[in-house]
């Protein structure tokens, strides 16, 4: 198929268009879209942080809920054993103030105040109950010794807090803490600051009430992982998955998260965050930040790992809507630019055609196709190119004319008086005997031969001969019509062929006229020239049929008439 | 959109292949094949190590069967998957000899042929005398058949700091002396530890406690817990704990497994058997009753016995095999193979008492 330049044209132009169009709004979208999820990936990340800096603030007021307990000379009073009436005493108030906290603080299962003497034994002992807070006393406390809460927090020095593992609370008799995720959080008591450790304090911590709390103030859609530091979940959206390892299962953060790798190996005690997308199989992908927190101030067996997620489809929502709008944009301006490569094509490939139309029908002499010439830009000046190009043709192309007539007339009459010549006239005998024979006609001829024109040439110069000559055929031709042919054979021999002409008396009256006229003195340079003629006549079908021979009858004839006196005129006679 | 076109080149590859490539599978299946398992697949259920990768490479090359290895890592879910749909769902596994006993009791493995498993040749004596270990024969119509074969032992011994023994402990009572009160670690699991209270007390079967022996054992117990620094549940924690508190004594519930951890963490430890017997665990092959190959199955038993299989058992897990004496001095006749306990409930619910720091009273209390 033959692709015209405007097609060509208007499909690159199109092209570059669209191209342009969708380059720019997909860079566009790229950026953006990147931007967007940057900055949601950065909120995720703060609102993590924020949410781990409530879990440090939730743990360091424990923390000082023990140590205030800890550190109160109640405490060290009731370890003593001094004074047993002082005692009953201290341990109604510490029982007191145990029943006091735990009604304020919904997140705690228990608090207790354990011996470090008769094995880890349980003093004061206050558990949270489906029916309240209640004191436990007598044969249901129990020892605790063997418990790390217990061994770990009595080698701490004074004012140091002890932070345990979250696990799940197996400890028969614990009440609402029983089998439920706990944290254990204790200080030892000392009677003075150097002196040696009397016992503790151990508040036992709900994990679950502690993230309600927390995770109540996420904004919907958040979904809050807590794992320890081997990425055990502790809280997870899926209750199935947290504290897997209690049951012997493994539910890990970097199984879920790969990425979080990083926040696990090889690094208890040091801070960590990241932002990660997970794309499990099956489930819609989720962006999630994970911040690793030690805490420093405490002492901590673990580390916790926080993070909350968020899907995918979420955090890119936004930037979704800008891929729509960009989409538009881009389809718009592509439109857009197809319309102006299409007009832009045609504005310029027109005037090419009118152009091309303009040549293509150029032929000299006739007038040429309108050329856009009045522009003033390339095409204009091709145009004026073109036009000025057509008038040199057409200039030379007349002149080629001109002379090609010239040229036509020196090869067919005679120079000197202009009459037809030898070939011209032989050409108009055919015609005429071939008119004649398909009409049965006539016609005859008038072979004509000047007298004294050699002696006039000899003696007064060609100059004289040629003037002769002139009026000649000037005269001959005043005599016939403008059907008839005067011819000059050459030298001082003329021919004249009369179409039609049959009437014997006609003819020789003809060419009693012609002698006549010939008679007639010629004035050359103040001189009359005296000339005359002898005169043969051959008719066709009288005499012969073909133009040979009946030229070569009327010259005979004229030779008989120039013999028999001159200035007379002889019909062809048979032989 | 790299990972698609490698997709598609790899598919294209495969699918001009296919003809080509079925034809070579053809053959050497053909060369490969030993008898009738050329197109059998092999399910095994196994525990962590047991099976390395290239454990089961060399016997699928070797038998021309393909192995579908699935790895558990409790008793509780080995006996969920066996117990699932009636054993049909794998062919063989990985049991110790006392939980063996209720798959035997719900006819869910079927007996095996020792003279069929050459590897058998080759095992230490006291192995192949299946009749001497509890509950591996059993009398069935009036023939004894064995219903299992032993793979991997462990015996639960005391691990001890050098430093601080200038001899090692010879009894389990050293878990209970006062001088090494604070410094000893204990496994928290009910069974075993009454288990091991009723050796250190002397009675007749550490399995079957009877009468009075209960209260006794759980004064004992109380006992050692007023004289431990903690009880421990997995072997890292156990470590962890050993290294941090300077234990002194450990009873190692997981062996040799936790020795090997703490040497590897840099921990001058000896391992003694007590002299009142080291409680062991000895992990066997068993087919299961719905097995559909059952010369296979033999095949992959006596695999797992030679040299590869059971070298790789005690270079990288250090446990010992059935074919070379192990060098933690367990001589045979103080280990104490561990056996189906007469009340297993019983002796969880005692204990999570005892473990929740009640005093005997309470403990015993209905």
């Amino acid at each position: 198929m033959k692709v015209g330049i405007a097609v060509r044209l208007g499909l690159a132009l199109a092209l570059v268009g669209v191209l342009a169009a969708g380059l720019t709004g997909y860079y566009g979208y790229a950026e953006s879209r990147a931007m967007l999820v940057a900055a949601a990936e950065e909120r995720l990340l703060t609102s993590t942080r924020v949410l781990v800096r409530q879990l440090t603030v939730g743990l360091e007021n424990t923390a000082r809920d023990v140590c205030l307990i800890a550190e109160h000379p109640q405490a060290a009073r009731l370890l003593r054993r001094a004074d047993p009436a002082m005692q009953v005493s201290s341990e109604r108030n510490v029982a007191l103030l145990f029943q006091r906290m735990l009604e304020t603080h919904p997140e705690y299962f228990q608090m207790r105040l354990i011996d470090a003497a008769d094995h880890g034994l349980e003093r004061i002992r206050v558990d949270r109950d489906v029916s309240g807070v209640v004191r436990i006393e007598g044969d249901e406390l129990q020892e605790k010794g063997h418990y790390p809460y217990v061994f770990e927090t009595v080698k701490l020095p004074a004012g140091a807090v002890y932070v345990s593992r979250a696990e799940i609370n197996h400890e028969v008799g614990a009440h609402a803490g029983q089998g439920k995720p706990s944290l254990q959080v204790a200080a030892p008591i000392r009677d003075r600051a150097d002196g040696p450790v009397l016992g503790l304090v151990v508040i036992n911590v709900d994990l679950n009430g502690l993230f309600a709390q927390l995770a109540a103030d996420l904004p919907p859609g958040l979904q809050l992982y807590l794992s320890n530091g081997r990425g055990d979940f502790l809280v997870h959206p899926d209750p199935g998955q947290a504290f897997a390892f209690d049951r012997g299962q493994r539910a890990s953060v970097q199984e879920q998260f790969p990425a979080t790798e990083a926040l696990l190996t090889g690094r208890t005690g040091q801070a960590g965050q990241l932002v990660t997308t997970s794309r499990p199989a099956g489930r819609e992908a989720v962006v999630a930040a994970f911040v690793r927190q030690h805490f420093t101030s405490l002492h901590s067996e673990d580390d916790f790992i926080l993070g909350l997620s968020q899907p995918l489809a979420v955090v890119v929502e936004q930037s979704a809507r800008l891929g729509g709008a960009t989409l538009r944009i881009v389809v718009g301006f592509s439109a857009l630019a197809v319309l102006l490569a299409f007009l832009l094509a045609r504005a310029l490939t027109r005037p090419l055609h009118q152009i091309v139309l303009a040549v293509r029908g150029y032929a000299p002499g006739l007038p040429s196709g309108r050329l856009p010439s009045a522009r003033q830009d390339e095409i204009g000046v091709l145009a004026r190119s073109i036009e000025d190009m057509q008038q040199q043709i057409r200039a030379q192309f007349d002149s080629l004319e001109e002379k090609q007539r010239a040229l036509d007339r020196l090869a067919s009459h005679d120079s000197l008086t202009g009459l037809p010549n030898r070939r011209l006239f032989l050409d108009r005998l055919d015609q005429a005997l071939a008119h004649a024979r398909r009409n049965d006609g006539h016609l005859a001829l008038l072979f004509i031969d000047l007298d004294n024109f050699k002696t006039i040439n000899d003696s007064l110069g060609h100059a004289a001969g040629d003037a002769v000559l002139c009026a000649a055929a000037v005269r001959l031709q005043q005599l016939v019509r403008a059907s008839d042919t005067v011819a000059r054979l050459g030298g001082d021999e003329f021919i004249m062929l009369l179409d039609g002409a049959d009437d014997p008396e006609a003819i020789a009256h003809l060419a009693e006229k012609a002698l006549r006229a010939l008679a007639q003195p010629v004035m050359h340079k103040g001189q009359a020239l005296q000339s005359g003629g002898s005169i043969g006549v051959s008719r066709y079908p009288h005499d012969a049929t073909g133009a040979t021979e009946l030229i070569a009858m009327a010259d005979k004839a004229m030779y008989r008439a120039k013999s028999g006196g001159r200035q007379r005129a002889c019909f062809a006679e048979a032989s | 959109m790299t990972r698609i076109i490698l997709w598609m080149k790899l598919r294209g590859v495969s699918l001009r292949l296919a003809p080509p490539v079925r034809l070579v599978v053809f053959i050497l299946s053909g060369v490969f094949a030993a008898g009738a398992h050329a197109a059998g697949v092999l399910r095994v259920l196994a525990w962590p190590g047991y099976a390395d990768a290239e454990v089961v490479r060399s016997f699928e090359q070797k038998s021309g069967a393909r192995v579908e290895l699935t790895v558990i890592d409790t008793d509780e879910s080995l006996w969920q998957k066996v117990s699932a749909n009636g054993g049909r769902d794998f062919d063989v596994m990985a049991v110790n000899t006392a939980e063996l006993q209720r798959y035997i009791a719900a006819d869910l493995v079927q007996p095996v042929d020792p003279a069929r498993i050459a590897g058998t040749r080759r095992q230490l004596p006291r192995f192949r005398k299946l009749a001497d270990i509890p509950g591996l024969v059993h009398v069935r119509q009036g023939r004894a058949e064995a219903y299992a074969i032993p793979y991997t032992y462990s015996t639960m011994g005391l691990i001890y700091d050098r430093r601080q023994f200038a001899e090692a402990p010879v009894s389990i009572s050293a878990l209970w002396e006062p001088r090494n009160k604070g410094k000893v670690l204990a496994y928290s699991g009910g069974a075993h530890s009454f288990s091991l209270a009723a050796q250190a007390l002397g009675f007749p079967s550490p399995f079957r406690l009877q009468g009075a022996e209960w209260a006794r054992a759980v004064d004992k117990l109380i006992e050692l817990r007023r004289n431990v620094l903690g009880f421990y549940n997995r072997p890292e924690e156990s470590v962890q704990l050993f290294l941090r508190h300077r234990v002194a004594l450990m009873f190692a519930n997981y062996g040799l497994q936790q020795l090997h951890m703490l040497r590897a963490a840099g921990a001058d430890v000896g391992y003694v058997i007590p002299r009142e017997g080291a409680l062991a665990w000895l992990d066997c092959w068993a087919v299961t009753r719905g097995a559909r190959d059952v010369d296979l199955v033999h095949a992959w038993i006596d695999h797992l016995l030679g040299d590869t299989a059971s070298g790789l058992l005690a270079r990288r897990q250090g446990l010992a095999n059935t074919l070379v004496e192990s060098d933690a001095g367990t001589s045979s006749d103080r280990i104490v193979w561990l056996a189906a306990v007469e009340d297993a409930p019983r002796r969880e619910a005692l204990w999570a008492r005892i473990h929740s720091g009640d005093r005997a009273t309470r403990v015993l209390a209905p």
